[in-house]
């Protein structure tokens, strides 16, 4: 039935549906995009008649990757992504199951997990920053019953590290888990009936059902929480403006503070285009890896 | 399979179309402003837009409606709109920074950091003003605060209110232990010792030692007292180094390493230092001005026991008395379509009237010499505004466009110096090489 | 159903490794936020007091006062609905029509169209903000509900179409070509075969959405920067001063931004789990 007349229909009525999305995309982000990451090949002056371009030169991508602080700043970015992410992503899909197993209160618990998530980032941080903080902070005064000398959370660099971490996970969490939900709940019941007759345990079915069936949603999930991890910004800067020393200071900070603080707009691009690079090689490894759905077919599937 | 080399090209063409296209293309239109015409207050009505933050007086107006009822009785035609800018300086920079380099008219001026005229002087974001004023103007100021607006010859905001810093002492435990005000850090160090072996207090000097731009002004003010400077009056060299500098670096070591600063000073901004001293656990605070009205505000539970002079020195050091110069000034953007008003308004906020006003309402300290150093202020029952003029400024090393990489240099090393990751030596060495490629544009 | 068909009773109805699991999972969450909700209520001095006191001493209003009075908040939090409103409804609409045909019609081009979205996601927005400060100075969009709306569509349409193409991707194919056979155009199969498919991926592409735009701060300071236009995150960024960060007001006014919030998901409560897992493949 799929004649090639009406595939070419089809088709054509594909791309009268996709427009408007990448119409919009496209007028809207291909010129700042663009902007900026021309602007990253240049020097540039602020003059009275605006952005003068005095030069096009590679010095910004130079002076970026011979900066020890760039070279921080990416091992710190990596890290933090890597472990956040993998962390968010195995208690995201326990707080999924849960919530799709639990009998009572499924309607509360998903609405107290909704709040963390929709609180402003800045806010969220500056609530930690206060647990937190050496003198009258709650999190301090909790350890310092515990130890004898409690560490100055946010003035060391592997409890500063972790306080962070903490604080991303219980705010994104709930993002990981709602998207594996939605996933959760298509699962064909006669998946799990067919496992059963298998005679699998409730850690096999998991392993071999769930799993392979959440493929598609948590590729999304992962995707762009590294996205957001990569690009993390608010949380360092109210927490601990990137210290002690240089231990938290992310690529997206330095990105900014190049950018509106040193009104360095060339070295700011550069750090921009190089963090996108970056997170465009990661994330298309990471397809690959995870065999999912760019390719052309679309045929994919979950299995 | 899944990723073809062709579609990370195709989608790469989409990206890169505009590049081609993009030379050269940038923002405003402004042109080069009209100086004569910023010289000249318009006749008919006009509105100013004035980017500020709300400042409260003593009976919980607003300084700025004073200030602009003050200002209209002598320019009826000039309405000043206040629109409010975000509490933290370096994001009122950032919005700032976008929207005048932009080519943005309103705000047609601002409340500026006196850190920044070098910056934004170079950066094209503020109108020159010495042929606006003639260059005589700057005399009635602190000579100090005129270097700050200064650059490249000429001038850049108009003074507004300064910001300097003190020693806070709680005065009931130096009389409980018969110890007299410090006048020296080293006389600090003991007496320090003395109440903390009492428990009468758990820390002995709290200041600012987290990774930010207080942290630099605390280090500019300890390389003042061993008789260093952070860098030269041009602001085109380093000069940290040397003994000074090691003398500054390692005194803040001893600081935290001898337990005369807490282990967290290095996470502490202005407020965590305050409520230290606030909370009745530090004997010695280095802070602001400001501070004056958080510990003497009714619910404190240190008011009237508490203390402020001039910081000490070093008993065989340079002169003492140094305090940070901080503070606002008004900037009057270039490409405002009523310079000649905004720069009206900004002149009467710098001079005698407004200045009067601000310091009989407010807690600010003001910025004009014959206000700060006059009778009236020298009478007042504050001690920092009747020592106002005592206190020797030392400024930031803002002489340089590139001060926020400087200072961010600066306070990097110094932090990891204070939460034990270097020794004086390294931290020094490490701040001269950051803040020389800072100099040079070539830091990140 | 059958496996939530095995329906515990008594005790063990309340007693057993989930709901014990689900518990822990409350305090955890609930901890932070009972401890901002506290000190919204305690005087600066409580505020900052050691050992911290688990509930205010003396309650005060004080903060809410405070809260209220400094800034317009009310304005903002009405601009803030209706941008993140409007976003979200706009993002739900383009990105199903285009998660669809990206899923199931026969399209060449679909994998570039696919990695060049990802390509606009990556790109750090610190970096945009500037140049779209000038295209929109040019379209005199600047201080606008409408500016803010559009950037917000254009940098949340890509996560929202690869969300609703990669659930879609397994909706069950029989359902669709049935309609086909039957003669059903495709935006008839998309209304009566898709959407109602379409209902968990829906959702949790406008949830994220909507959370996205309402914290969203860098572009909504920067794009609007007059009072009038000014969101609930730029309002909030105005307490305080150059020096203190006044943890009581700040946390009143995340009281204020979040109870609504909060109020509209308990309220709704049924229908937000519905919403998500409604849907579900019956078996």
């Amino acid at each position: 039935m799929s004649a090639p007349s009406l595939t070419r229909q089809r088709a054509r009525v594909g791309w009268f549906l996709t427009l408007p999305a990448l119409v919009v995309v496209a007028a809207v982000t291909i010129f700042p995009v663009a902007y900026s990451v021309a602007i990253s090949f240049t020097r540039v002056g602020l003059t009275y008649d605006g952005l003068r371009v005095e030069d096009w030169t590679l010095s910004n991508y130079a002076t970026m990757l011979g900066s020890s602080a760039w070279r921080e700043a990416l091992v710190f970015t990596l890290g933090y992504t890597v472990v956040t992410v993998a962390v968010e992503l195995v208690l995201g899909i326990a707080v999924a199951v849960l919530l799709d197993r639990l009998e009572v209160g499924r309607g509360w618990l998903l609405a107290l997990l909704l709040i963390p998530w929709s609180m402003i980032t800045v806010v969220s941080a500056q609530l930690w920053g206060y647990l937190y903080n050496a003198t009258y902070g709650a999190v301090t005064w909790g350890l310092g019953l515990l130890l004898d000398e409690p560490p100055v959370i946010l003035g060391t660099p592997a409890p500063a590290i972790t306080a962070m971490a903490v604080a991303d996970i219980w705010k994104t969490t709930p993002f990981v888990a709602v998207i594996v939900l939605a996933g959760l709940v298509r699962i064909p019941a006669e998946r799990y009936e067919a496992a059963e007759v298998d005679g699998a345990g409730a850690w096999r079915t998991f392993v071999s059902v769930v799993l392979p069936a959440l493929r598609p949603v948590v590729a999304v999930a992962v995707l762009f929480r590294v996205l957001q991890a990569f690009g993390i910004f608010d949380l360092p800067f109210v927490l601990t403006q990137g210290g002690p020393g240089t231990a938290t200071q992310s690529l997206a900070m330095l990105g900014y503070r190049a950018l509106f603080h040193d009104l360095d707009m060339g070295m700011g691009a550069a750090v921009a285009t190089a963090t996108g690079l970056l997170v465009l090689g990661c994330c298309l490894l990471f397809l690959r890896v995870f065999r999912s759905h760019v390719d052309e077919a679309g045929e994919g599937g979950a299995t | 399979m899944a990723l073809r080399r062709r579609s990370l090209l195709t989608a790469g063409v989409g990206v890169g179309v505009g590049v081609a296209a993009l030379a050269g293309c940038g923002g405003g239109r402004g042109g080069a402003p009209d100086l004569a015409r910023a010289a000249e207050v318009p006749r008919g009505e006009v509105t100013v837009r004035w980017w500020s933050f709300p400042m409260a007086t003593g009976d919980g107006r607003d300084l700025r409606t004073l200030l602009i009822d003050a200002f209209r009785r002598h320019h009826p035609t000039i309405t000043v709109e206040t629109v409010d800018a975000p509490a933290v300086t370096d994001v009122s920079r950032a919005v700032l920074a976008t929207a005048v380099a932009g080519g943005a008219a309103s705000p047609d001026l601002y409340l500026g950091d006196v850190a920044w005229p070098a910056q934004f002087a170079h950066n094209a974001l503020a109108l020159p003003l010495d042929s606006v004023v003639g260059a005589g103007y700057w005399d009635a100021y602190p000579e100090p605060l005129v270097r700050a607006v200064g650059h490249a010859g000429d001038s850049y905001a108009f003074p507004f209110y300064v910001d300097q810093a003190y020693l806070y002492y709680r005065r009931d435990l130096l009389d409980r232990h018969g110890l007299a005000v410090p006048g020296s850090w080293e006389e600090l160090a003991e007496a320090v010792r003395v109440v903390t072996r009492a428990g009468d207090a758990e820390y002995g000097l709290a200041f600012q030692g987290a990774v930010y731009e207080g942290l630099t002004a605390n280090v500019a003010e300890f390389v003042a007292d061993a008789g260093g400077a952070i860098l030269d009056e041009e602001g085109t060299r380093v000069t940290l180094g040397g003994r000074s500098g090691e003398r500054a670096l390692t005194f803040l070591r001893d600081l935290v390493a001898d337990g005369v600063a807490p282990r967290a000073v290095g996470t502490f901004r202005e407020q965590d230092s305050t409520d230290a001293f606030v909370g009745g656990r530090a004997l010695f605070l280095r802070n602001w001005a400001y501070v004056w009205g958080v510990v003497e505000a009714p619910d404190s539970p240190v008011a009237g026991r508490v203390g402020a002079v001039p910081r000490p020195g070093f008993a065989d050091g340079a002169a003492a008395g140094h305090g940070c110069l901080g503070g606002w000034c008004n900037f009057v953007n270039p490409h405002s379509e009523q310079p000649g008003a905004a720069v009206a308004f900004a002149r009467f906020c710098a001079e005698e009237e407004a200045q009067v006003i601000m310091m009989r309402n407010t807690s600010y300290l003001p910025a004009l010499t014959a206000v700060r150093a006059g009778a009236e202020a020298r009478r007042s029952s504050t001690p920092v505004l009747a020592a106002a003029d005592e206190v020797r400024l030392v400024a930031r090393p803002t002489g340089t466009p590139h001060y926020p990489q400087v200072s961010k240099a600066l306070a990097t090393h110094v932090n990891t110096l204070l939460t034990g990751g270097a020794t004086p030596a390294e931290a020094l060495a490490h701040a001269r090489d950051g803040i020389a490629a800072a100099l040079e544009g070539t830091a990140l | 159903m059958s496996r939530r068909g095995r329906r515990r009773t008594g005790v063990r109805r309340y007693l057993n490794p989930v709901t014990v699991g689900g518990l822990l999972l409350v305090v955890v969450t609930a901890a932070p936020l009972y401890w901002m909700a506290v000190t919204s209520f305690k005087s600066p001095v409580e505020a900052g007091a050691s050992p911290p006191t688990p509930f205010p001493e003396d309650p005060t209003l004080d903060n809410y006062r405070h809260a209220l009075d400094a800034a317009d908040m009310g304005r903002y939090l009405y601009n803030s609905a209706v941008v993140c409103v409007s976003s979200t409804v706009i993002v739900l609409a383009l990105a199903l029509l285009a998660g669809y045909a990206l899923a199931r019609l026969p399209m060449r081009g679909r994998g570039p169209v696919m990695v060049g979205l990802l390509m606009i996601s990556v790109f750090p927005v610190i970096a945009v903000v500037t140049p779209l400060y000038l295209v929109e100075r040019e379209l005199g969009l600047l201080n606008s509900h409408a500016g803010l709306i559009i950037p917000y569509v254009a940098f949340h349409l890509p996560f929202a179409v690869w969300m609703l193409r990669n659930s879609l991707l397994d909706l069950p194919r029989e359902l669709e070509e049935a309609a086909t056979i039957d003669g059903a155009g495709v935006l008839r199969t998309l209304r009566s075969v898709i959407l109602p498919g379409a209902g968990p991926a829906l959702f949790t592409a406008g949830v994220f959405t909507f959370a996205a735009t309402w914290t969203e701060f860098l572009m909504a300071l920067t794009l609007n920067s007059e009072n009038d236009f000014r969101t609930i995150p730029v309002g909030i960024a105005i307490y305080g001063d150059r020096y203190q960060v006044p943890y009581g007001v700040i946390f009143a006014a995340a009281m204020a931004a979040t109870v609504p919030v909060a109020l509209l998901v308990l309220v709704f409560r049924r229908a937000v789990l519905s919403g998500l897992t409604d849907g579900a493949v019956k078996g």
